[in-house]
């Protein structure tokens, strides 16, 4: 999965700056759609809400104009994390701030893989 | 704020290692709560299957793509550990989804993110556009 972090490049961007970014970008990912590397994509609002803690308390973002929000994502089908990375290499956003979180999807949730090899332990 | 969105909504989950503290019979009270959650939730239409992220990864930054680091550090609590897309119209709808998960519990914090119909990019390079014409006219 790669996760595209920095909501604040549209600063300072002419509005045909801008365009080429986002031109470039769809471009990319439609690239990466028709070589099957992409099966999914999206981007976010610069919206939402937190909901944390045993009260379950909902806060609001910061989502707007941010270095460290998310504004979208890719789940890529490739089969190595090199792979994996050489395409965020590709990232259009790159030259303005943006960064790309490269994240292995787990095959099993990693909690669930813990505890069958505690229960592995235990039978030991 | 629009808080109708046909797109659905994306709940990105964030905590450090919390289940590294737990013993064995804890761990599997939350997973098995867990699983009943999404499980529910699938059943009903209300999500799509998400996805548990490893803890480790790279982050790719800079012009060209040129520095390669590793991390997110899994002790983080910034983290995001897995998704959940929801296939709900709307942000309170959402919330209490987010709100009902197990793992809040346990110190994990679910970013409710609406999924956007149209790049936010795009939407802001033509506004731009449009202001630029003004100034100039």
């Amino acid at each position: 999965m790669l996760l595209f972090r920095g909501t604040d490049l549209r600063k300072g961007l002419s509005s045909e700056e801008l365009q080429k970014v986002t031109d470039n970008w769809m471009a990319w990912f439609r690239r990466l759609t028709d070589t099957g590397k992409a099966v999914a994509g999206n981007p976010l609002e610069r919206e939402g809400k937190i909901v944390s803690g045993k009260d379950r308390v909902v806060s609001d973002g910061p989502f707007a104009e941010s270095k460290e929000a998310i504004g979208g994502y890719f789940l890529l089908d490739v089969a190595t994390m090199d792979e994996a990375v050489a395409i965020a290499r590709e990232c259009p956003g790159l030259p303005y701030g943006i960064r790309v979180e490269v994240r292995p999807v787990a095959v099993e949730c990693p909690i669930a893989a813990d505890l069958r090899a505690e229960a592995h332990f235990a039978q030991v | 704020m629009n808080t109708h969105k046909q797109n659905g909504y994306m709940l990105l989950f964030r905590s450090d290692e919390w289940y590294k503290e737990l013993s064995y019979a804890e761990i599997q009270k939350v997973v098995s709560q867990n699983n009943a959650w999404i499980e529910g939730l699938t059943a009903q239409g209300k999500a799509k299957p998400g996805d548990a992220l490893q803890r480790q990864g790279a982050t790719v930054s800079g012009k060209n793509g040129r520095a390669v680091s590793d991390g997110p550090f899994a002790e983080s609590k910034e983290v995001i550990g897995g998704f959940l897309l929801l296939n709900v119209e709307t942000l309170e709808e959402a919330i209490a989804i987010a709100q009902s998960s197990p793992s809040l519990a346990y110190g994990t914090s679910i970013e409710v993110r609406p999924v956007a119909e149209e790049c936010p990019l795009d939407v802001r390079a033509r506004e731009l556009a449009r202001e630029e014409q003004l100034a100039t006219a």
